[in-house]
């Protein structure tokens, strides 16, 4: 299919019936839904493994959807529940779930661009669904089909996926509760690398230009054994962006 | 569930959202310059690569030997097929070593 679903649908009253543009929308829907197929059965222990945190803390079986499904994001969510307390501190939980949640500043500046025939009113309801593999997914398949912006649907079909699938996973972990075991012995964290490695595989731009991608490396790993807490998502993450700004001289 | 809890979850949610947001309604609408440009391409990969940075430093050798399995099946295979190798290679390490 070339052209995005945006295209398709705005044009749709020209060009094609209206039947056959909600069919298109359809069949873009669950492709990005298939595309993120490897990602929600990654999603499911830590979803399991995160609702039976949140019960040893003291929440309740239904503060557990609430919470992830007004939050959505797992990084932010598992500080939360490592840093809670009864009384919680609330300063501290939401201050850390920000930095966590900080890389999605610049997520979202890059959204920005692929979001520009979108309304932006439109815009601020999708961004809600936005997370890294949602994001991640979207804009690779962008790239591989050389447009500059995303495929509308795609990005829902996706999202939404993702979305459904941990609110009822984190939920469900929340009613077994500790009877499950510690996910990490069986290798499941493994899957997130490995979702990300071949993300990054898609988007690699050759050697000279993924420098960035090496100083983020370098230094949110120093970062993580240097200081305790989420800040080595955020600084490396801004040192791959500094070091961008000063190699992007001689690109 | 008590008021500080729902407090504290309200909260949350809305600075994620805000996290979510603030990129695009700053960037919105703005032309940046192709070297801008050039710059915001590579963040999607440092964003990335960034998370998962704590695995490469991993204390765990079968972490570290799963990691490296991991990377040789990524260059290979698709997106599930990586995972599946990822998550039992890195399980079967755990356990045997």
């Amino acid at each position: 299919m070339s052209g995005s679903s945006r295209s398709l649908s705005s044009s749709s009253s020209l060009a094609l019936p209206s039947s056959a543009a909600a069919s298109a929308r359809r069949r873009e829907a669950l492709r990005g839904l298939r595309d993120a197929l490897p990602v929600l059965i990654g999603f499911i222990p830590f979803a399991l493994v995160l609702g039976a945190q949140a019960t040893q803390k003291g929440l309740s079986v239904l503060t557990v959807p609430l919470m992830t499904g007004l939050n959505f994001g797992g990084g932010s969510e598992f500080t939360a529940m490592s840093l809670w307390t009864n009384p919680p501190q609330v300063l501290l939980i939401v201050a850390m779930s920000f930095l966590v949640n900080s890389r999605h500043i610049l997520m979202g500046g890059v959204l920005a661009a692929y979001l520009r025939r979108v309304s932006r009113r439109r815009a601020l309801g999708l961004l809600f669904f936005m997370c890294d593999e949602s994001w991640a997914l979207s804009l690779a398949d962008a790239r591989k089909r050389g447009v500059a912006h995303i495929s509308l649907p795609y990005y829902l079909g996706a999202a939404l996926g993702m979305y459904a699938t941990w609110v009822s996973f984190t939920w469900l972990g929340a009613a077994l509760g500790p009877v499950l075991g510690n996910l990490e012995d069986y290798g499941c964290d493994m899957a997130f690398a490995a979702v990300f490695l071949v993300l990054l595989k898609g988007m690699w731009p050759g050697l000279r230009a993924a420098r960035p991608w090496m100083v983020s490396l370098v230094v949110a790993a120093l970062v993580s054994r240097l200081v305790p807490g989420a800040w080595y998502v955020a600084a490396g993450a801004v040192s791959g962006l500094a070091a961008a700004l000063v190699l992007g001289e001689d690109a | 569930m008590d008021r500080l809890t729902l407090l504290t979850l309200v909260l949350m949610a809305l600075s994620t959202y805000l996290s979510r947001i603030l990129g695009y309604v700053l960037l919105h609408g703005r032309r940046l310059s192709p070297r801008m440009q050039r710059v915001m391409e590579s963040v999607p990969g440092c964003v990335l690569i960034s998370v998962i940075a704590p695995v490469f430093v991993s204390s765990e050798p079968a972490t570290l030997l799963g990691l490296l399995i991991t990377l040789a099946a990524a260059t290979r295979l698709s997106l599930l097929p990586t995972v599946i190798v990822g998550v039992v290679a890195t399980g079967a390490l755990r356990h045997l070593l």
